[in-house]
């Protein structure tokens, strides 16, 4: 893994996050500090509520940290402005989430197309990117279904392509299988493997041990706080 | 995203949810149509009886003397009372507010003509009265000085009396006799039609004829000299009634020796009064408040409408964040969606509504059976309150939804 030498996608340094409810103060994240690499494949594990989620949210930006800094490629993320950090969503982050966030009332490829429309790329090109996007993960001859039409596996590579479409440096997943059953979870599984392999940085949370084993690196989350951060010897070892 | 992109997308949108669109459009429709439709309405029952209460003469006042009260004079010593010419004179020359003075002198006569015959209201005018009483003559002239002076047989006709006496046929030049005695239609009036106030007969009833006339034919029993039953004058504007009301009383009131205040020896009769007594503002206010309401009610529904729509797609406002979109792309993506709605409907509605008015005043109703009047600016406002309340209710909610945090808004289930 040359990549491993490289300048780190994702540093984060202190990084808490308090939910405030009311009188209730919900301490999500307690002092977080990680580095993640370029190429990079990261499952984050942990039981419900230790934070995991919350980190990921962090890691998109579509969170901003309570305490603690974060760099995003080197630039702090909450120095960017508004309008700056909604490009780097689109353009530098990859999303996919557990209930796949797709809308309804839209085809597949319009769903893929969503952030090349806010991208600003003319519209022939946004479908032709779409498609191939589409074909990357299996699905061009669904192209023209709602999410409805589509299966479950079906629905969530949807969403992996809409997250691929822009050729992201960092693909955040949040329990990508974690409304699939176990054979279709496989199938994804498979899929954000093959695109790790392609190059791209990853970072799963999860609650899939299977994820974890084939992550290159995993992190455990318990109270807000990473437990454990382990490599495995053999990352690349099943492709 | 380019504004033709939005505009694009919002279409798209609002053809996928049909029934969300179709009911929020509904909403804008009506309340739209319903405004554009009441405010006219109350203009056109306004309308109508401003037109019904002034055929027989706008801003003025009627004057006659009755029989002195009893409040201001021993029972035995209850004079009748009337005015002469010379009064007539007098009032002219001393009265500074009324814009013009004519008089009268009436009798109820039979009137006949090729073996047929009605009793008619026989107004014997002078000329000033054509001009006090402004009413349309469709065919040859009024009473002119000529006439006064040398107290000519000529005479116009009602629109009725004419097709009673000279059938459809009728024309100027024809003769009739009035009482017995033959007098030359020189005029005739047009239809005037119902009147929703007039003094004893309609107009289309009446004949007119020079007030010397009626003076020398039908003379007084009461007096040597010429008698006027009435005397009418009209007001520089409505708002003087009270002022030039005052001012003819007093004049009046000296010549016939009688107390100013005696309404019973002097009667000034205004049909300006009559219809500022009318309950017309707050009828006009009553269907400016339903309208209102009606404006209300639709613009709650689209409200509601768009709300809802909001709400139920915060996901979908995080997911776009989260894909790349900014704040503003949010905004002007709900924008254009209820732009569009609430403008088209707004639109349909105006049409609508100006359809239905028009369509109204095409149909063959009564002559006073009010209409709408149609009103641009009824029609702005109607537009631009269902328009507006729309988009802001469309708008608002989802730059809310834009401005927090997008984990927020997608971990909304």
């Amino acid at each position: 893994m040359s990549a491993a030498a490289a300048e780190p996608v994702i540093r984060l340094d202190g990084v808490r996050k308090v939910y405030a409810t009311g009188s209730l103060e919900v301490h999500a994240l307690r002092g977080v500090d990680l580095e993640v690499r370029a190429g990079e494949f990261v499952a984050v594990m942990g039981p419900s509520g230790s934070g995991k989620t919350t980190l990921l949210e962090i890691l998109g930006c579509l969170s901003r940290p309570s305490a603690g800094r974060y760099w995003l490629a080197g630039a702090e993320a909450d120095a960017i402005p508004a309008d700056a950090l909604a490009r780097l969503r689109g353009e530098a982050i990859g999303f996919v989430f557990q209930s796949f966030n797709l809308l309804p009332r839209q085809s597949a490829v319009e769903n893929v197309e969503l952030p090349l429309v806010y991208r600003g790329v003319p519209r022939r090109e946004r479908r032709r990117r779409a498609l191939s996007a589409l074909e990357r993960v299996g699905l061009a001859h669904r192209a023209a279904h709602r999410p409805a039409e589509l299966s479950g596996g079906e629905r969530q590579r949807v969403a992996i392509a809409r997250a691929l479409v822009n050729r992201p440096t960092l693909v955040l997943a949040d329990e990508p299988t974690g409304n699939l059953d176990s054979h279709t979870g496989e199938e994804i599984l498979a899929l954000l493997h093959s695109v790790h392999a392609e190059g791209n940085t990853l970072v799963v949370v999860t609650h899939d041990a299977g994820i974890g084993r084939r992550a290159g690196r995993t992190i455990a989350i318990r109270d807000g706080r990473i437990e454990r951060d382990s490599r495995s010897v053999a990352p690349e070892a099943r492709p | 995203m380019s504004a033709r992109e939005v505009l694009r997308e919002a279409l798209r949108l609002l053809v996928a949810h049909k029934l969300r669109s179709t009911l929020t459009l509904f909403g804008i429709v009506w309340g739209t149509a319903a405004v554009i439709f009441l405010v006219g309405w109350g203009r056109g029952v306004r309308d109508k009886l401003e037109l019904g209460f002034f055929k027989a003469g706008r801003n003025m006042g009627e004057v006659w003397a009755g029989r002195v009260s009893e409040e201001f004079t021993p029972a035995t010593d209850r004079r009748f009372l009337w005015f002469t010419s010379d009064d007539v004179a007098v009032l002219r020359r001393r009265a500074r507010l009324p814009a013009l003075i004519g008089a009268e002198a009436w009798e109820l006569l039979p009137a006949a003509a090729g073996g047929r015959g009605l009793t008619v209201d026989v107004r014997g005018i002078e000329p000033e009265v054509h001009e006090i009483r402004g009413i349309p003559i469709a065919a040859g002239r009024g009473i002119n000085r000529s006439d006064v002076s040398q107290r000519r047989r000529v005479v116009l006709l009602g629109d009725l009396v004419r097709r009673r006496l000279l059938g459809p046929q009728g024309r100027v030049g024809a003769w009739v006799r009035i009482a017995g005695i033959p007098f030359q239609v020189v005029g005739l009036f047009a239809p005037v039609g119902t009147q929703l106030a007039s003094d004893r007969y309609y107009v289309d009833e009446q004949v007119w004829v020079p007030i010397s006339t009626v003076q020398a034919l039908w003379p007084s029993p009461w007096s040597e000299e010429p008698v006027v039953t009435k005397i009418v004058y009209r007001m520089r504007e409505r708002a003087l009634l009270e002022e030039t009301e005052r001012e003819v009383r007093a004049i009046l009131a000296s010549r016939l020796h009688v107390a100013p205040d005696d309404d019973e020896a002097i009667s000034i009769w205004s049909s300006v009064k009559m219809f500022n007594r009318l309950p017309i503002e707050q009828m006009r206010g009553l269907f400016f408040v339903l309208a209102v309401a009606t404006l209300g009610i639709g613009g709650i529904g689209v409200m509601n409408m768009m709300l809802d729509s909001v709400h139920e797609r915060r996901r979908e406002i995080g997911l776009r964040l989260a894909v790349g979109a900014r704040r503003r792309d949010v905004v002007a993506q709900f924008f254009a969606e209820t732009f569009c709605v609430t403008a088209s409907g707004g639109l349909a509605g105006a049409a609508l509504g100006i359809l239905v008015c028009v369509l109204l005043r095409s149909a063959r109703l009564p002559e006073l059976a009010p209409v709408p009047v149609l009103g641009a600016d009824t029609v702005v406002a109607a537009l631009v309150v269902m328009v507006g309340v729309g988009v802001l209710a469309g708008v608002i909610p989802a730059w809310r939804a834009a401005r927090v945090d997008p984990a927020g808004t997608l971990r909304m289930e």
